[in-house]
């Protein structure tokens, strides 16, 4: 059976998402050609905007992943990285991006020209370990860039006190002080701000597009998660901002006028843990059933508002909460936020999705279904996947175990005797 | 090994490690009645700190036991060793624990900390950030997550003051300073058991009150004052990983023609390197020795691994790089690729071993163990 399934958006404005992705693509390679410097980055820190506002090009390994899932890219990245000595069982980010820039990168004809060659790389100390070793074999790969080593404390965020944020900032502030002395640029803090400000304004749309996913039915479902790509690559711009006011708008009117995603929604269901890169299909199989998938755990990174009035203290903060709050770094807030969203949008069943590429994210999610049960009465499904290696997934198994989960859900709420 | 270093073995009497190994369970029940004890996973969690505070540090042990309970609760893409931990605190067995401390090193401990709080508590369950980097910055952020754990001790009546640390840093480098004699011991063919005996060694210190166990080393060291090099056999290689608790690949290791020379691991040299740090008062001595400590991958670049293990191998003599690691051990996976290519290109051959949960390897080690050695040897 097939593996890989392509998911099917409602939204008219998901449509434009195609353009902003190559757009993307394209200035990286535009970039490289003009001499603007390119620097490779983890995501959900605050260092995109710091390149944003001093006028520099970004790029993330780990977003490449996902698009090399939608352009079936990752079996000739996995068979460099095994020829390497990479273990199938580590992260699918790591085992792709390595194999990518020890393979294909450079070649004519890769989708949207690939990854620009970076000039600076951010070795990260905070996040998973995953992520860590692979900006150190990126390092390794590209020996004429200038490696900035970045710390961050790691810590939960109900636990975050003034001296994590003091560290935070320090590291800010010798991260300006890298870039300044490495391109000859020099921060505006007044361009900051407004880079901060529009970074905050991207958030709160954010948070208001997926606040519509209170309503019965639900103009949005977690198959449009692809427009996270905005809030990867472009926080901090207009070109965000724009964005999502369109996206906005449209589900707004969406549900003004009561427009759902299938003609009957009888079931809702959050998903929990990555998607799968290579089959965001699924979250559109439940539709035949009358189930949306209405939200899932991963949008949450995005939510963390800045305070505009202190943009580099903002950028600290954003740094420290965005990955412990949908990891197990901070298992108490993400299982708060988990329960919240759970009440918020009226989910009627949860799906786990056990993933064997992302332990971090996957630690504690039997605690979550647990709390589900006790404190929601909210039936929950583990589904054992991999959000980036087909081989760990079997379409036969998630159908049995979906279709017998929908049957108890649809009995429950009365649909089926 | 062969008879040529039995002359070495006969005099030396490591029976007092073992029994304080077998018994662990029972004697560290007892003790926690009249002192308080608190569990750790990695060598990066500040022991020192622990017992200045007025507690006895012990490492958790996994070994080998049937997951079931922990299987209810973690997936099976879990090392082995927080596997077969958490089986044993789900089964009661480190109920005598008033809690966890964990240094910040890898994502699994990181999560398995909340897990044991949510399912094996009552107790104090934290985990201490820890740098990543090694300038003032950073020393003076440590400094801080290490007051605030002084403080989350007390919380549950811990004392801390200058002095008791001052007395236990000077306890754990004693320690480590005669564990490190051992090791040059061993470099010079004067102190030559067996690798399992060797590890053993430093196992008992995981669970004994450190006081007792430097008495048990320091009575080792003398014993060993007049021993004579021995020419003991085997091909030396350097074993490196993430932590052995099954010390009995070690004699397959050995019985297949091989001599462990050197390691990198986080039961053994990781553990013990360096003794000691130095500073202008106590805290900065800690701190000092837990930056300069020799890396783990899960907390250092690949960059600044390959040299140090590089050195490692060359000042040992090994022939061969054996990798023993807990089957999806992210760091140490991670950082192998690397390591492997920069030892290959240098001539030294390597293996890649992973330990399961299952501890059925027996005869696929002994297979490739003899194949490895065969093709050094010969
Ligand atoms: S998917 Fe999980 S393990 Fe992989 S890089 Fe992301 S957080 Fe880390
Ligand atoms: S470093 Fe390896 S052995 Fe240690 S806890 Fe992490 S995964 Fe397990």
């Amino acid at each position: 059976m097939d593996n890989t399934r392509k998911s099917t958006k409602r939204l008219a404005t998901a449509k434009e998402l195609q353009q902003i992705v190559a757009g993307f693509y394209l200035e990286g390679h535009e970039a490289k050609r003009s001499g603007k410097p390119v620097g490779w980055m983890p995501p959900m820190n605050g260092l995109i905007e710091i390149f944003y506002a001093m006028d520099l090009q970004p790029a993330f390994p780990e977003n490449w992943s996902p698009v090399c899932a939608a352009f079936g890219l990752i079996d000739r990245n996995y068979q460099a990285a095994d020829s390497m000595g990479f273990s199938p069982d580590l992260c699918g980010y790591l085992r792709n991006c390595v194999g990518y820039i020890n393979g294909m990168m450079g070649e004519e004809g890769v989708p949207l020209g690939g990854l620009p060659e970076p000039d600076m790389i951010f070795m990260p100390g905070a996040g998973c370990v995953p992520t860590m070793k692979n900006f150190q074999y990126i390092a390794r790969r590209f020996p004429g860039a200038k490696v900035f080593k970045a710390d961050l404390p790691q810590v939960p965020i109900e636990d975050i006190q003034r001296y994590h944020i003091d560290y935070a900032l320090s590291e800010i502030n010798r991260i300006v002080e890298f870039l300044t002395r490495v391109t000859g640029r020099k921060l505006d803090h007044g361009r900051l701000a407004e880079v901060v400000r529009l970074s905050d304004q991207a958030c709160a749309l954010w948070d208001e597009i997926t606040s519509f996913r209170r309503c019965l039915p639900t103009p949005i479902s977690a198959a449009e998660v692809g427009l996270m790509f905005v809030m990867v690559t472009r926080q901090g711009t207009q070109l965000a901002v724009d964005y999502l006011t369109r996206v906005r708008d449209e589900v707004k009117q969406r549900a003004e006028k009561g427009i759902g995603i299938i003609a009957k929604e009888k079931v809702r269901l959050f998903w929990d843990n990555i998607p799968l890169w290579y089959n965001l299909g699924l979250f559109n199989y439940f539709e035949k059933y009358g189930g949306v998938v209405v939200a899932e755990t991963y949008s949450a990174a995005w939510s963390i508002r800045l305070d505009t009035a202190n943009p580099l203290e903002a950028l600290a903060m954003k740094s420290l909460q965005s990955y412990p709050m949908v990891s197990c770094v901070s298992m108490k807030r993400r299982k708060e936020m988990v329960l919240r969203a759970c009440r918020d949008y009226h989910i009627d069943g949860v799906i786990l999705h056990s993933n064997k590429s992302c332990l971090p994210i996957t630690l504690g999610q039997m605690d979550i279904k647990r709390a589900l049960q006790e404190e929601l009465g909210v039936p929950s499904v583990v589904i054992e996947a991999d959000h980036m290696d087909p081989a760990n997934f079997s379409m036969a198994q998630f159908e049995a175990r979906a279709d017998a989960f929908i049957e108890v859900l649809l009995q429950r709420k009365g649909y089926r005797q | 090994m062969t008879d040529s270093t039995g002359l070495t073995r006969s005099h030396i009497d490591l029976s007092p490690f073992a029994g304080a190994v077998s018994n662990r369970a029972e004697r560290l029940a007892r003790h926690a009645k009249k002192q308080q004890a608190l569990g750790w996973f990695c060598t990066y969690t500040p022991i020192e700190l622990i017992h200045a505070a007025g507690f006895l540090p012990v490492r958790i042990y996994g070994g080998t036991i049937r997951v079931e309970l922990a299987s209810s609760l973690v997936p099976n893409f879990v090392c082995p060793y927080m596997r077969t931990s958490l089986e044993r605190a789900l089964r009661g067995e480190y109920k005598y624990l008033s809690g966890v401390i964990q240094g910040y090193t890898c994502d699994t401990p990181c999560g398995m900390l909340s897990i044991w709080q949510e399912n094996a508590g009552p107790g104090l369950f934290h985990t201490v950030p820890l740098p990543y980097n090694s300038g003032p910055a950073a020393r003076t952020f440590y400094r801080h997550t290490l007051n605030e754990l002084i403080d989350k001790l007390a919380g549950i009546g811990g004392q801390t003051d200058p002095a008791s640390l001052e007395r236990s840093l000077d306890l754990y480098a004693e320690i480590r300073r005669t564990l490190l004699r051992l090791y040059e011991l061993r470099l010079r063919d004067i102190f030559v058991p067996p690798a399992s005996g060797f590890y053993t060694i430093l196992e008992a210190g995981f669970s004994l009150p450190p006081e007792e166990y430097l008495v048990l080393l320091t009575n080792l060291t003398g014993a060993l004052g007049n021993i004579k090099a021995a020419t003991p056999s085997g091909i030396p290689v350097l074993v490196s990983g993430s932590l052995v608790e099954q010390l009995w690949i070690f004699d397959l290791l050995e019985a297949a023609g091989g001599r462990v020379v050197a390691d990198d691991l986080c039961n053994g040299y990781r553990y013990c390197q360096p003794a000691d740090g130095s500073g202008a008062d106590p805290m900065d001595r800690l701190i000092d020795r837990y930056i300069q400590r020799f890396p783990c991958p899960a907390r250092s670049t690949v960059q600044e691994r390959v040299p140090q293990v590089r050195a490692l191998l060359e000042k040992s003599g090994a022939r061969g790089a054996i990798f023993l690691f807990q089957k999806f051990c992210t760091p140490h996976l991670a950082d192998y690729p690397a390591l492997a290519a920069e030892l290959k290109n240098a001539g030294i051959p390597v293996l890649l071993v992973e330990m399961d949960e299952s501890g059925n390897i027996e005869g696929q080690l002994k297979t490739r163990f003899g194949a490895f050695f065969e093709m050094i040897g010969g």
